[in-house]
């Protein structure tokens, strides 16, 4: 009788499954057709993947996540704001004018090859330019349904005592007040907190996701 | 005395207050939550449908995979300075390279104009080959070496610059090779796409004209 029931449970969620592969991939083909990059989060497999006409061009699993409020935001879905505390900055050059605007270290490219004096590991060096690592671990996305998504990392610093009586006011207190009285009407609030692995992880979403990019949630 | 009792009393009935609406925000909260779409919820097949369903998704799969481009295919990340000749899913060569470095080049005199120095993002195509190329420097070359912007053709030309090969991906933009080989791996270009020799020999021969190349 037991195994009955097993077998039947087994057959729904395969049913279950196929539904949801159906309706994924037909989210998905409309998206694909285009020559434009877009992502796929898959809330329930843990990752978030960035595609073009179907291929994964990057995967970035996560390791927990946590969400308040109304979870219709399923579906197709569009970038409108990317937010960050401290934004990374383009470094501005303006020769024979005024100073530039941001003052780093001057341009090893501009230096003649075999003559300059870099350090052997060409990592740990600074460049007058914007990479990976001048990227924020931790930041916002608001999509147009109204969903925003917290970006953190596992290994980013939680700010110390401060930051996590910060973080417990924020998602104990502050959300659950927004979500009743906040200017939401009649939607809710609905917000996901993603948690990668690594530094990197959080930071290469920054660098890859811009305002505008389409994605679907799964 | 006694309007102090009543203001502690109401600032007790405040506080009370405040952990009762705080409480029924979190107990909604919790109920939304809780109500979070399970694999396929709110999607019932049928049986008989299942046959249906089964054959739309073996289809829709298979349109997917006619999307993904035929033969040799180049995919850049210009986070990683990463550059993947691809062929389907597999790949079929990686290299080191280095991409834009995002720098914002503003002119100060003349016509104030304005470089941003990002490779560019999308779908693209190898739109040229060339052998032994000549790099013709454009005006930011000059203005960001606070040099005067010559007249002439012949005084913008530059050998040697690009390497031994170059792929045109359109709009100026190159896959070319670089004499900075130790900035491999970091973003400093002013939007094209440096390769090592090697690697770049490899891509020059194998990817033909034509090819998609994605960057992102």
């Amino acid at each position: 009788m037991a195994g009955f029931l097993c077998a039947g449970t087994a057959a729904g969620a395969d049913k279950a499954d196929l539904a949801k592969k159906q309706t994924s991939l037909n989210s998905e083909y409309s998206l694909a057709k285009g020559s434009s990059f877009y992502f796929v989060l898959d809330v329930l497999g843990r990752k978030l993947e960035l595609r073009v006409r179907g291929m994964v061009l990057r995967s970035w699993p996560f390791h927990s996540v946590r969400f308040w409020g109304r979870p219709e935001f399923a579906g197709n879905v569009e970038l409108v704001r990317k937010t960050a505390l401290k934004a990374p900055k383009r470094i501005v050059i303006k020769p024979g004018g005024e100073a530039a605007k941001v003052e780093t270290a001057p341009v090893p490219a501009a230096d003649p090859p075999g003559t300059s004096a870099l350090p052997a590991n060409p990592e740990s060096f600074d460049l007058e330019a914007l990479e990976l690592k001048d990227m924020p671990m931790r930041f916002s996305l608001d999509f147009d349904n109204g969903l925003k998504i917290q970006v953190k990392v596992k290994t980013g610093a939680s700010g110390g005592l401060l930051g996590t009586i910060r973080e417990i006011w924020r998602w104990h207190v502050d959300l659950p007040l927004r979500n009743i009285f906040g200017p939401h009407t009649g939607t809710g609030l609905s917000e996901l907190e993603l948690t990668f692995e690594k530094d990197k992880d959080g930071q290469a979403i920054y660098w890859h996701f811009f305002e505008g990019i389409k994605g679907i949630i799964i | 005395m006694f309007v102090k009792r009543i203001l502690i009393v109401a600032a007790a009935l405040s506080y009370l207050g405040f952990l009762a609406v705080l409480g029924a925000a979190y107990f909604i909260g919790l109920k939304q939550v809780s109500a979070w779409p399970q694999a396929g919820a709110g999607t019932a097949i049928d049986d008989k449908d299942v046959p249906k369903v089964e054959k739309n998704v073996q289809q829709l799969e298979k349109r997917m995979s006619g999307l993904l481009p035929k033969g040799l295919y180049i995919v850049i990340d210009t986070a990683e300075n990463r550059l993947y000749v691809k062929k389907g899913k597999e790949i079929v060569r990686s290299a080191v390279v280095s991409c834009g470095s995002g720098v914002v080049l503003e002119e100060s005199g003349g016509k104030q104009r304005k470089w941003v120095f990002d490779t560019p993002r999308g779908e693209f195509s190898v739109k040229s080959k060339i052998t032994n190329p000549y790099w013709v420097k454009p005006d930011w070359a000059f203005i960001e070496e606070g040099e005067s912007i010559p007249k002439g053709l012949e005084d913008r030309i530059e050998a040697g610059t690009l390497g031994d090969y170059a792929l045109g991906f359109g709009q100026g933009y190159f896959i070319h090779g670089t004499l900075y080989t130790r900035l491999l791996g970091r973003n400093v270009t002013h939007g094209c796409v440096r390769v090592g020799d090697e690697d770049l020999k490899a891509i020059f021969k194998g990817v033909p004209m034509g090819a998609k190349i994605y960057i992102y």
